[in-house]
């Protein structure tokens, strides 16, 4: 697995969110916790809000359109509410964060 | 006999020689060498002696006699300079020792950060007996100052130590909350609330700019420009492994002196215990893991077969008083979920880390008693999936106890206000409970509590339960979401009564059922926090909605719209031309809004802060088109040019705008005055609408257009200008002050009542203190939320935080 | 360390007594009277109602109370106190929640020769002033204590005020700069142990024993944590500090002591949340003639037990 670093942990607000576009669609950079991060496909399948200006709590990010919930542990959506976002492989290291290059390579493909 | 040199007097080779003189003691003639003029001694018990709760005796772990009897050769104080492996000699300053076996046990060294002023004297770290010599000698002086500069667990232990010696402590943290290696944020949050009970200040987030001094040290400057007065500084910000032996030695290195499972180096009759050493990438500051080391190194030398293993270790402070228990691992890893208890009442947190079937974490605050239990389930990875549901209760809890939903109305202490109108404190309302009034109208009528605006009511109830038990049934009411039993207007008062100032004193105290809330509490909560204490809480963009986080409205198709002000739906040829100019640039859509503004829709996002810089520099600011707070004052022409006109409606309603703008409120509020009663500014469906008369002002407040539609009610009628003013201001006020979040004015008066409304704000001296704390808001929150933004450093933020689709995938 | 238990120890405090409720009066529980018999045995003929002498005072105002000079004052047994040398008593109730579970009394003697300190510390607007306390022959030590305050979190008074709990301090005065130490090394004071002591009433109260080596009030001092949050659900307490001459140290990180309800004299406080006065039983810890082991409750549960011996 190759990792990519895509920046500082610290350009990613604590409870908040960064974009970063890669040749498979915008991925969200969610950082939960001082030094979790997660990342998602940014869409929410319902009406396509970006899920990166959502509002991050827990392990889990509300789409700013219309509330839904979504694990980003999963990717599933949760309550009465039925969908998915894909979750991509993402780590922390010495202060920088890694995402999984294999995004890269598919899009390349 | 064989030989066998010692590199350093700590816990580690300490160990290492127990072992060895108990199990084989003719196996070898030992020279230890040590730096400190001194023996073994238990370093990690410095900080009582620090604090003066032990002695330097009683820590000491091996005295003179104990290595006479194990014919120890001592070269105590002699600094080592080198080790010959050619000719298997230790070189000392005194002299060569051979050896036919040596161990390296250098620790570590104190990690001092490369500031101005660092070689100061009084500057000091923390590590050694002479360390805490130099530090007890300093808080000798009288009203002697402190800065602490790490709030990890040494410079707490220090801070903590220190504040017993009679000094006046600070202590400095660059992360968000202390020890967050160890703890999250809640615990550290009651950990800080715990060290300030100790009148110890605590600052997070502090950088730290420069040592000052001129002689010796005497303050410390943040990057903050912050400037604090210092007898003493003590730099604890971390520790890095002494390796500089083992690397001229040519021994291999990484980050320190890199050993195998046996504690063997590179060189096969060398060893390294400690934290000099570096096992499978992973460095040691903690003592457990060091002991295993030991025992491994003494079998090694003893040619006896051994392994060291990591475990996970689990971390206590040593402050008195302070029970906090963390263990294992708590961030970092899909698949993962938490279960939090809190007790708001005896200060109690408790989070388990699950991963599967396993506990993978667990942090705890204020019950340490199964902190050993849970430590052994991480450690020997126990499948926990039968008493999930009972787990956080610990070993001799049996059948799952539920939570009491009135625990944070339970643990107020009798002199908590829980009546913000009539002044009453929780004691009062016991008091009459328990003098028999056993009903809410009871209550009111002997205390009057709950008896003005009653948005207290659900508080009294709880009290009433609490106090009654089972004979008081409580009615159920609307929580604020599934985070917490308590309805918003029971948080709004337990933030006042209670004085939480922070986001993780509300999760604490107030119980929280989740780490840190969901997107339906945490923005109601932000709000409050904000309103209620302007000067000690921050507001937190992640608590926001996506509009007032980014300051402009979202569209269904993710761009943008932007509203520049227009101080009373007033404009000018210079601001026409730059907002067509930006329209033109940005490629966005022009229309003209109900408000009297001119709204730009379609801006992309990673545009934003462009176009608000050329908007700034046409003069103008956000027109808060996206926030809970005040939108626009709309205004007809007035007097000025209307025939009719009876006042100046457009200078009073700039004026208007201008002092309210930037304040965040529970909802959107819309202004507008009108010049005469025929009302062209419709400023009668308005939250605050002011119809000019022949007399003077009528000011009406709670209208509505939208999907309800209602008329203003007259909230007063004033001779001036002023005095509309004055009544504006402290009626929005007064609406920041108490309203739920996301209720308009006028349903906030539906549950008030405008009658306790008018009597508030006829108090001249009531009126006076609302505009007083709404102008010590404005201090805050009036500025150009654009300008901030469009500063590069900001602006960045509004960038993806990295292109993919541009790197060439090989 | 390795110093045997003096056999000619002169102890600051000659006699410690526990009185409990019983009806509406509080009657002789147990004591230590260190050979003053006929005080003893007048003891033992006395009760008191609340509001009625010492102990009665301790009982009414729910708060500890120094008496020094018993002559003319509310002091019950003031001719038995005289006869045998003693001039001034200390008596500090014993409250889980609102309920008197007993009261200690101390009495001290022979003022000019014997140095020590027994102190009451209250709150007063957000600092601890000293109430009361009885010094012996430490003067200086009484002044400089009269004119010191302690904010939150700074001495020992404001240590055990801020963190809620028993602590003991060490070398009081020699070598270490406890806050009034330079007039604490000349008056000998080597140890200190402070305790919260719970006013259910209003106030807060910190009491502090300071030891001197020459007449100590104790040669060895044990705090015993006994909280759910620290021992689980059992009824048990595990020792987190303590001092002896003979033994030093007696805290071990690596083996912590732990002892059940009714199982010793520590035991015995477990069970029964009341002070424990106990000399020359077999069951006492080698080398000592004597004991106190109290109690100190927090919330209406009992915290903290912490015991001195000599």
């Amino acid at each position: 697995m190759s990792w990519i670093d895509i920046g500082a942990l610290d350009d990613v607000p604590l409870r908040g969110a960064r974009l970063v576009k890669t040749r498979l669609g915008c991925v969200a950079v969610f950082r939960t916790g001082e030094a979790e991060v997660f990342a998602a496909s940014n869409a929410c399948p319902h009406k396509g809000g970006p899920l990166s200006e959502g509002i991050v709590h827990g392990r889990k990010v509300t789409c700013p359109l219309h509330n839904w919930v979504f694990d980003l542990e999963t990717g599933e959506a949760q309550g009465a509410d039925d969908g998915r976002i894909d979750t991509y492989k993402v780590r922390v290291e010495d202060g920088r964060v890694l995402l999984d290059g294999a995004l890269l390579m598919k899009g390349a493909a | 006999m064989k030989k066998l040199v010692v590199i350093g007097a700590g816990m580690a080779s300490g160990r290492v020689l127990e072992h060895l003189f108990e199990s084989a003691p003719d196996a070898y003639e030992v020279t230890l060498f040590n730096a400190e003029n001194r023996g073994n001694y238990n370093r990690i018990m410095l900080s009582p002696v620090l604090s003066g709760e032990k002695s330097y005796e009683e820590i000491v772990t091996h005295d003179e006699a104990w290595y006479a009897a194990n014919k120890v050769t001592c070269r105590f104080g002699e600094h080592v300079v080198g080790i010959d492996r050619a000719r298997k000699v230790v070189i000392g300053q005194n002299g060569e020792v051979p050896f036919d076996k040596l161990l390296i046990a250098t620790g570590s060294a104190p990690f001092i950060i490369p500031v101005q002023g660092k070689d100061l004297p009084g500057v000091v770290s923390y590590r050694d007996l002479d360390d805490t010599e130099a530090m007890i000698e300093a808080a000798g002086t009288r009203d002697a100052k402190a800065v602490v500069i790490g709030g990890g667990l040494l410079g707490l232990e220090a801070a903590a130590g220190l504040r017993l010696r009679g000094m006046d402590v600070t202590v400095l943290h660059l992360m968000g909350h202390l020890m967050e290696r160890q703890l999250d944020e809640a615990a550290g949050y009651l950990l800080k609330r715990d060290l300030e009970k100790r009148g110890i200040r605590v600052i997070t987030r502090a950088s730290t700019a420069a040592i000052l001094g001129e002689e010796r040290v005497e303050g410390v400057l943040l990057e903050d420009s912050t400037g604090l007065k210092a007898d003493l500084v003590v730099m604890a910000v971390g520790i890095r492994p002494e390796a500089r032996l083992a690397t001229d030695a040519g021994l291999e290195t990484g980050r320190a002196i890199v050993v195998d499972a046996q504690m063997v180096t590179s060189d096969p009759d060398i060893l390294a215990v400690g934290e000099c050493v570096e096992f499978d990438g992973n460095l040691f500051g903690l003592v457990a893991p060091l002991y295993d080391q030991a025992k491994v190194a003494a079998a090694t030398l003893l040619g006896e077969p051994s392994a060291f293993v990591m475990r996970e270790t689990a971390t206590k402070l040593k402050v008195t008083g302070c029970d906090l228990f963390s263990a294992g691992d708590f961030a970092e890893k899909d698949g993962r979920e938490d279960i939090v208890y809190r007790d708001p009442g005896r200060g109690i947190y408790k989070r388990l880390v699950l991963e599967g079937e396993k506990l993978v974490g667990a942090v705890m605050y204020g019950d340490t008693a199964d902190g050993g239990w849970f430590h052994g389930l991480i450690k020997d990875q126990t499948d926990i999936s039968e008493m999930r549901e009972t787990l956080i209760f610990g070993p001799a809890y049996q059948g799952g106890a539920a939570l009491d939903p009135m625990a944070a109305v339970a643990a107020l202490p009798a002199d908590a206000e829980i009546c913000g109108c009539n002044g009453v404190c929780k004691g009062r309302i016991v008091e009459a409970i328990e003098g028999g009034a056993h009903s809410l109208d009871d209550v009111r009528a002997v205390t009057k509590a709950s008896g003005s605006c009653g948005t207290c009511t659900g508080l009294v109830e709880q009290v009433l339960a609490v106090t009654l038990g089972d004979a008081f049934e409580l009615p159920t009411a609307k929580p604020v979401c599934g985070c917490t039993d308590l309805t918003h207007e029971d948080v709004r008062r337990l933030i006042k009564a209670q004085e939480l100032k922070s986001q993780p004193a509300v999760w604490q105290e107030l119980g929280w059922k989740t780490p840190n809330g969901c997107h339906v509490c945490r923005p109601a909560v932000n709000f409050y926090l904000l309103a209620d204490w302007p000067l000690e809480y921050q507001d937190d963009p992640q608590s926001r909605f996506v509009n007032e986080r980014n300051h402009a409205n979202i569209q269904k198709d993710g761009t943008y719209s932007v509203m520049p002000r227009m101080w009373g739906g007033m404009t000018n040829p210079e601001e026409l031309i730059a907002i067509a100019e930006a329209a033109k640039k940005y490629g966005a859509t022009v229309k003209v809004t109900g408000g009297q503004r001119i709204d730009l829709l379609g801006v992309k996002k990673e545009d934003l802060p462009a176009i608000w810089a050329d908007l700034n520099g046409a003069g103008m600011v956000s027109g808060h088109a996206y926030s809970k707070g005040l939108r626009t004052v709309k205004t007809c022409v007035g007097s000025d040019w209307c025939r009719f006109g009876t006042q100046d409606s457009t200078g009073l309603g700039i004026k208007l705008e201008k002092r309210l703008w930037g304040s965040w409120t529970p909802h959107k509020v819309k202004l507008a005055v009108s010049g005469c009663p025929r009302n062209c500014a419709e400023a009668t469906c308005k939250d605050v609408g002011v119809v000019c008369v022949d007399s003077g002002y009528q000011v009406g407040v709670g209208g509505a257009a939208g999907m309800d539609v209602k008329e203003t009610e007259r909230l007063v009628d004033v001779a001036t200008e002023e005095e509309a003013i004055e009544w504006t201001v402290a009626f929005v006020q007064l609406y920041r002050e108490n309203a739920k979040y996301l209720d308009r004015p006028y349903k906030w008066i539906a549950k008030v009542g405008l009658d306790w409304v008018k009597e508030v704000l006829s108090d001249p001296a009531e009126r006076a203190a609302l505009v007083g704390r709404f102008d010590i808001s404005q201090s805050v929150y009036q500025k150009d939320p654009w300008a901030e933004r469009a500063r590069p450093e900001a602006a960045r933020r509004f960038l993806p935080l990295a292109d993919l689709t541009l790197e060439a995938a090989e | 360390m390795d110093q045997a238990v003096g056999a000619d120890v002169r102890p600051f405090i000659q006699v410690s007594e526990v009185w409990v409720p019983e009806g509406d009066r509080l009657v002789l529980a147990g004591g230590c009277y260190g050979g003053l018999d006929a005080f003893e045995a007048s003891s033992r003929h006395e009760s008191f109602a609340k509001g009625e002498g010492l102990p009665g005072k301790a009982w009414d105002e729910a708060r500890p109370v120094v008496l020094k000079g018993f002559e003319g004052s509310y002091f019950k047994r003031t001719e038995a106190a005289s006869a045998a040398g003693l001039t001034s008593a200390v008596a500090i109730p014993v409250f889980a929640g609102a309920k008197l579970k007993a009261v200690l009394v101390v009495l001290c003697g022979d003022d000019a020769n014997r140095t020590g300190a027994i102190e009451v510390w209250q709150e007063k607007d957000g600092l601890l002033m000293l109430d009361d306390g009885y010094y012996g022959a430490a003067k200086h030590f009484e002044w400089v204590s009269q004119h010191t305050h302690f904010p939150r979190g700074q001495g020992l008074p404001g240590g055990v005020w801020a963190s809620e709990t028993p602590m003991l301090m060490r070398d009081l005065g020699s070598g270490y700069r406890f806050i009034r130490s330079e007039s604490a090394g000349r008056a000998g004071l080597t140890t200190g142990l402070g305790l919260p002591v719970p006013a259910p009433l209003k106030g807060t109260y910190v009491l502090t024993l300071l030891s001197a080596r020459g007449t100590p009030i104790a040669r060895r001092f044990e705090i015993w944590d006994a909280r759910d949050a620290k021992v689980g659900k059992e009824n048990e307490a595990v020792l987190i500090d303590g001092i002896c001459a003979r033994d030093g140290k007696l805290w071990d990180e690596d083996n912590t002591r732990r002892v059940a309800a009714w199982q010793g004299v520590i035991g015995r406080v477990l069970g029964t949340g009341v002070p424990v006065v106990e000399s020359g039983s077999p069951g006492l810890t080698a080398g000592y003639d004597s004991v106190v082991a109290f109690p100190i409750h927090r919330g209406g549960e009992l915290a903290h037990v912490v015991a001195w011996y000599i």
